[in-house]
């Protein structure tokens, strides 16, 4: 391989994981910019898509394989997971609403161990083969190692990004959740159903990092209780790298995390991958605290 | 006469049926029971179990006092395995310990051990340093990586004609030092080492070392660790069209790796294992025979858990008290056994000298033998 090869399978390599990191770091973002709040459950929600997905496979049974398995995986773990972002915000975020906010990150933090357990209990520790219905298709272009894996990761995290964008453009629901995010008062006072809104803003959020859940579990053929915990701190952080609050942003931050850390895996040691990419984050952060794409907007009182 | 042999059977089943009121002496046994290497964990305790039951099948091992088992989880911590042998050690009634699946854990604990002067027989933990701690309370019944490291250096240079090498390992006492142990090994053979690099337990995407490795050209990965992150490293190198052959040592000798891994991918991997198979060892014919009744399928460590847990039964009988200091007298007092795996003799660090490398490769989804690599 020469050089300009290995950088090509680097790139490649790094932009399907952050294309993973993106498809969560979007729930996470969004709640962000309506509640400010950090939602830490969001990474086991995004465990659970995987999980949802092949129990979804094992009910369809081994009659139905190929692409429609594959979507019916996809649809179980987005259905699934909006299901459960819609039932803990209902249970465990909105009696909180009038509380600290410090109280609702405590919260979020328990129902992150609360859900990782649960699995862990019902699904047991070990890893999970998550079986593959798509054909196994790799490439070699001018040398580089593509798999049809990678293509639908990267593709369906563009079109996600897209649709998501424009619903929120193009929709009474999401012009109502810009409105919530800018600000709550203002919105219910013009009559719109804020706690409505918030609700959807976890559902579609869930559905997300459900069917990245899905994606992730696919690509790497298994998946752990675990697995939630440290893909959804690096989300977050992609989260924070674009600015937190704003979705481009989100996406954006996604993909330079995930490139970041596969090309530092790849040209200094793979066990300095997270050390650069959280160092990264610190020193934007220092310079840029509102992150890449994040607007400086006044702090509310 | 036959008036007396119903008596004893009366009290015998008196005696059961105040299980509490009889004195009990136990064995330790503590491996990852939890955790994403549990499955090693629990084969090995099947193979334990099958120990005991067999032992009591063959008369009381300590007359008078009823022999139990103590079951504990290391969760392949290391913080985890010194609290349980703390426990162990606070409880009068335990005489002996077989334990710990990982190096890392095995040798933390064993100094707990030794302190306690606590007969500590170690059935698969293969790190060569653990017996260079002087600890006269350790026995150990497994090749250790002195070899293990050598033996697949030899293999790869001579059977698979190899030369160019990249070598991964987990970081952890087992997998950086049997790596090292490769290294030295393969260096002196003449290969060319392009690289060694650790990898976190837990990670799920090694594409951009493997990208790097790709680039290197090796005609051998050598990986030290364990099954989980060796499955990630095979499917990710069949992704990326990586042609050099896959050679790992033990602790991915275990067939789950295929499933997780695919058995697409996992065709034509190689690994080292301490010992023969099995199937191979004649005296083990009888063991592989009753764990498979009961218990189904064979763990590649089974074999290992059950032998260690006969002989810490054998040390206890031969002891013939409830007595820690005896129990230890009577296992040092051993120069030779004769178990399922073949005949120990323990040299001066409590290491035995049966040992023999063997290495397996997968074809068609199965792990089948190739051949035993002679040690030193």
């Amino acid at each position: 391989m020469s050089w300009q090869q290995v950088l090509l399978q680097q790139l490649v390599n790094g932009l399907t994981i952050g294309a993973v990191y993106a498809l969560i770091a979007l729930g996470y973002t969004m709640v962000y910019g309506i509640l400010q709040l950090i939602n830490f459950a969001h990474g086991e929600v995004f465990m659970l898509g995987a999980y949802v997905g092949v129990a979804a496979l094992a009910l369809l049974g081994p009659s139905v394989s190929g692409l429609p398995a594959g979507l019916a995986m996809a649809a179980a773990a987005m259905a699934g997971c909006a299901a459960l972002g819609w039932g803990i915000e209902r249970l465990a975020y909105r009696p909180l609403r009038r509380s600290p906010k410090l109280t609702a990150l405590i919260t979020a933090i328990g129902v992150s161990f609360l859900l990782q357990n649960a699995v862990m209990l019902g699904f047991g520790a070990r890893d999970r083969r998550v079986p593959n219905p798509l054909p196994a298709v790799r490439w070699a272009i001018g040398g580089v190692a593509v798999t049809g894996m990678q293509v639908v990761i990267i593709v369906t995290a563009a079109l996600m990004l897209v649709l998501l964008h424009r619903f929120i453009r193009r929709t009474r629901l999401g012009q109502a959740m810009l409105a919530t995010a800018q600000d709550p008062v203002a919105a219910r006072l013009l009559g719109i159903p804020v706690d409505t809104v918030i609700a959807w803003t976890f559902v579609i959020g869930s559905a997300l990092a459900g069917l990245g859940g899905v994606l992730f579990g696919l690509y790497y053929s298994t998946i752990n209780f675990h697995d939630g915990y440290l893909t959804g701190l690096k989300a977050f952080t992609a989260a924070v790298l674009g600015g937190i609050g704003n979705l481009p942003g989100a996406a954006l931050g996604g993909v330079l995390l995930g490139l970041l850390e596969g090309l530092s895996a790849g040209y200094l040691s793979s066990q300095w991958k997270n050390a650069v990419a959280f160092l990264v984050l610190v020193l934007l952060l220092m310079f840029r605290p509102r992150g890449l794409m994040g607007e400086q907007v006044a702090d509310r009182a | 006469m036959a008036a007396r042999r119903w008596w004893a059977i009366g009290l015998a089943v008196w005696l059961a049926g105040c299980g509490p009121h009889e004195p009990v002496v136990k064995i330790g046994f503590v491996t990852p029971l939890t955790g994403d290497q549990a499955s090693h964990g629990t084969d090995m305790l099947h193979g334990a179990e099958l120990a005991i039951a067999q032992a009591l099948d063959e008369g009381p091992v300590l007359p008078g006092y009823r022999l139990e088992l103590v079951p504990l989880d290391d969760q392949h911590n290391p913080a985890q395995a010194v609290a349980m042998a703390k426990k162990l050690v606070a409880d009068p009634a335990v005489l002996a310990v077989v334990g710990h699946l990982n190096s890392s854990c095995t040798k933390p604990a064993s100094a707990i051990y030794h302190k306690a002067r606590l007969l500590h027989v170690n059935p698969v933990s293969s790190n060569p340093d653990i017996s260079r701690q002087g600890f006269d309370t350790l026995f150990r019944i497994c090749a250790t990586d002195d070899l293990q490291g050598p033996a697949g250096a030899r293999f790869a240079w001579q059977t698979l004609g190899a030369r160019r090498v990249f070598i991964i390992d987990d970081v952890t006492t087992y997998g950086r030092g049997l790596a090292n142990e490769f290294e030295m090994a393969a260096k002196g053979l003449g290969f060319l080492v392009l690289g060694h690099e650790g990898i976190t337990q837990g990670e799920k995407d090694f594409t951009p070392l493997l990208t790097k490795v790709k680039a290197l050209g090796p005609d051998l990965i050598y990986f030290a660790g364990i099954f989980p992150e060796a499955a990630t490293l095979i499917k990710q190198r069949h992704d990326l069209q990586i042609s050099a052959t896959f050679l790992a040592g033990d602790g991915v000798y275990e067939p789950t790796l295929i499933t997780l891994a695919s058995p697409e991918a996992a065709e034509g991997i190689y690994v080292t294992a301490l010992g023969a198979d099995i199937r191979t060892v004649p005296t083990a014919k009888a063991f592989v025979a009753a764990f498979e009744q009961k218990y189904g399928r064979l763990g590649a460590y089974s074999s290992y858990a059950y032998e260690a847990t006969r002989l810490a039964v054998r040390a206890i009988r031969t002891a013939g008290r409830a007595d820690r200091a005896a129990v230890l007298a009577a296992m040092r007092a051993t120069s030779e056994y004769a178990g399922i795996l073949g005949t120990h003799h323990f040299d001066t660090k409590g290491d035995t000298t049966l040992r023999t490398i063997g290495i397996f490769t997968v074809q068609h989804g199965q792990f089948h033998f190739v051949e035993v690599v002679d040690s030193v």
